[in-house]
């Protein structure tokens, strides 16, 4: 079986392989928006709230951070249900990804906020801004920018956990290529495929991500 | 229809086993990672272009695949040769794998990051390449990565859940099952949800713990 | 005349460590004040408290006649914080020794940001003032650069620029040379000195002794936290009383 490589059923399916690459892209890319709202509220809400808002934040994060995304998708797309509130499963993965990738979106930026150089807010202050304009206008355009790598290196993981939505039936590529897999029997073949089909994303994000940062250097 | 708690009663044998091998699954995983980790760190860090290389092909590789494909093509691929290794044994080895890529990677890092005026003074006083080694390089990196290894259990531990996928009996598959029967859904996932933290806090505070021990020495 | 800047008493300690030690200080319009003395001498700790960067434990700090980081009630003394304090810091201009250029916006936004935001002028005012101002520090031609594009001369007149717009009572300048290379001193000072001879009233903190001498209407001797001598430029130079400012100006010109 596996001892002669025939790559035949793996290029029939290709469009659906890379359908499912696609799809995993877009729920990567909605995750990591939406995690990204939440992880710049948490953070500003961590730096510069009060301390019950720092307690709500770092729960937030110690609780998301040790939990598997399974469990969590699971919980969301078959225990939600009993309360009335059922999405589709495409729907219901990126909701939870965008839970996860905000817990760690939020310590990216939190770290970028603080290492914000101190003699810049002394600016800002000796100009007389307060608190809010100074968030707004000088911390968060600084921050944005320094947490970029990290929020690169998030996006990477984050389009890889894509996979685990296989589990609960989205199509996206590992689902698909299981299907190739249980349909053709070329069981060497299509994880090969799937390696490199995600390793090659991966690499090609991380090219894209290089430009970026080189396009907005870190101050 | 019986309460959650009755459900909890009868099945804890079966949650516990659960637990059980989810904790011993990763716990092998993590020690195997961390030898065959070891290894890679050193072929990648100071193996010639020959031993360099291809651990350089294998850890881009793993470290680009997710979790599940990597487990679930350990799962498949054997059968394309001839074996039949057994869920366990896949799901174990591709953790395994998994673990020692990152730990490679990162052992990498360490190495590098030691100056090299240290490997200047090693040779100085005429110790030889494997002394230095053993004496002074490892030693220093070993310190250096060792809080990231508890983020690796860590990891690990969240990754023994995608086992459930090539049926495995850890705890997530047996979570899985206790719902089919009683449908108390929202409970059991709830539970098994804290039943992961709570390993994962375990496991932090007892990193945490030989941290402080270790610093005092 | 009455003084724009009164400073009595004020005391500032960081732990147990007494930093000022009760400095009494008058600035007027017009005055040019240098402020000299070793490191540690608590000079950068005057300016910021002046400034109410930092919070100071005991005495006053008044601006025409206002009082400074506190509001008096019922006989007690209520710290000023938020868009209270934000509004008197924007009364004085501070300029640092490490420039604080906003690294996100170029020369010319950096100059408008307190307009639009803290003075809240409609942006084409702002920017025609914002413009005003580069150009008053020959700076006219770099409005669009980011800081990382021009000197660090050139960065430390944008900032100059920046607090000058504000239209603060008095400017207050922090070592504004000693992070610049030597070559890139010079536009600086000249720029400072036309500031002096248009009147901007000034309160410089600075190790450079030749030109304080030559800019200031009086100068200021610390040490330890204290002033010991003060008086016009020629005799504090020329012929210093105490044995410290003496010791001090020896150090200084080796």
């Amino acid at each position: 079986m596996g001892y002669a490589l025939d790559f035949s059923a793996v290029l029939r399916g290709l469009d659906q392989l890379l359908w499912g690459l696609g799809l995993g892209l877009t729920m990567g890319l909605a995750g990591l928006a939406a995690g990204s709202v939440i992880g710049i509220i948490a953070a500003l809400a961590h730096v510069f709230g009060p301390r019950p808002a720092q307690t709500m934040v770092r729960l937030y994060v110690g609780f998301i951070r040790n939990m598997p995304i399974l469990v969590l998708a699971l919980f969301a797309y078959f225990a939600l249900p009993q309360f009335g509130i059922r999405f589709s499963n495409i729907t219901t993965f990126a909701a939870v990804l965008a839970i996860y990738a905000g817990a760690y979106l939020t310590e990216s930026f939190r770290a970028a906020m603080i290492t914000v150089p101190h003699g810049v807010l002394d600016a800002a202050r000796s100009i007389g801004l307060t608190g809010t304009g100074m968030a707004l206008h000088v911390v968060l355009p600084i921050a944005l920018r320094n947490a970029l790598p990290s929020i690169g290196n998030n996006f990477i993981s984050l389009f890889k956990d894509t996979s685990i939505a296989a589990v609960i039936a989205v199509p996206e590529l590992t689902f698909q290529v299981r299907k190739i897999n249980n349909e053709s029997f070329r069981v060497i073949e299509v994880w090969l495929a799937a390696s490199f089909l995600y390793v090659a994303t991966c690499a090609l994000i991380a090219i894209a991500l290089r430009r970026l940062e080189a396009w907005f250097p870190k101050f | 229809m019986q309460s959650f708690l009755d459900v909890l009663a009868s099945s804890s044998g079966a949650l516990l086993n659960g637990l059980m091998i989810t904790i011993a699954v990763s716990a092998i995983a993590v020690a195997t990672g961390i030898a065959l980790g070891a290894v890679f760190g050193l072929a990648l860090t100071y193996g010639g272009a020959v031993v360099s290389f291809p651990a350089r092909m294998v850890v881009d590789i793993v470290r680009g695949t997710p979790v599940l494909v990597l487990i679930l093509a350990c799962f498949y691929m054997p059968a394309g040769i001839g074996l039949s290794p057994g869920p366990l044994t896949a799901g174990a080895f591709a953790l395994a794998v998994f673990c020692a890529a990152h730990i490679g990677e990162t052992l990498r890092g360490a190495f590098l990051a030691i100056p090299s005026a240290q490997t200047d003074a090693a040779s100085a006083l005429g110790l030889t390449f494997g002394q230095t080694l053993g004496y002074v390089l490892v030693p220093q990196a070993v310190r250096q990565i060792a809080p990231n290894l508890v983020n690796t259990a860590v990891e690990i531990v969240k990754a023994s859940s995608l086992l459930s996928a090539i049926g495995v009996g850890e705890l997530l598959l047996t979570t899985q099952e206790i719902i089919g029967r009683s449908f108390k859904t929202m409970e059991f996932y709830a539970l098994a949800g804290g039943l992961y933290l709570a390993i994962n806090l375990v496991i932090a505070t007892g990193g945490a713990w030989l941290e402080r021990r270790y610093r005092l020495r | 005349m009455k003084p724009i800047l009164t400073i009595r008493d004020l005391v500032k300690t960081f732990g147990s460590h007494t930093v000022l030690q009760g400095i009494n200080l008058d600035v007027h319009a017009g005055d040019v004040v240098s402020l000299i003395g070793a490191s540690g001498s608590g000079k950068t700790t005057l300016l910021r408290c002046v400034d109410l960067l930092e919070q100071f434990d005991a005495g006053e700090i008044r601006l025409d006649g206002e009082p400074m980081g506190y509001r008096v009630e019922a006989g007690r003394r209520m710290r000023l914080k938020g868009r209270e304090l934000a509004r008197q810091r924007s009364r004085m201009g501070m300029v640092f020794q490490s420039f604080n250029l906003f690294p996100h916006l170029t020369a010319l936004r950096n100059v408008m940001l307190g307009l639009t935001k803290v003075r809240r002028l409609p942006v084409a005012e702002a920017r025609s003032i914002a413009e005003h101002w580069l150009d008053r520090v020959g700076l006219a031609g770099r409005r669009d650069y980011y800081p990382s594009a021009i000197s660090g001369g050139q960065q430390q007149r944008v900032a100059i620029a920046r607090a000058l717009a504000m239209e603060p009572r008095l400017l207050l300048l922090d070592e504004v040379t000693s992070a610049l290379d030597p070559e890139l001193v010079q536009e600086v000072l000249v720029t400072i000195r036309s500031l002096a001879e248009t009147g901007t009233t000034m309160l410089i903190v600075t190790h450079e002794m030749r030109f304080a001498r030559q800019v200031s209407t009086r100068t200021v001797f610390m040490d330890h936290g204290a002033i010991v001598e003060e008086g016009e430029p020629a005799v504090i130079f020329g012929q210093p009383e105490s044995r410290r400012l003496r010791e001090f100006l020896s150090s200084m010109s080796q």
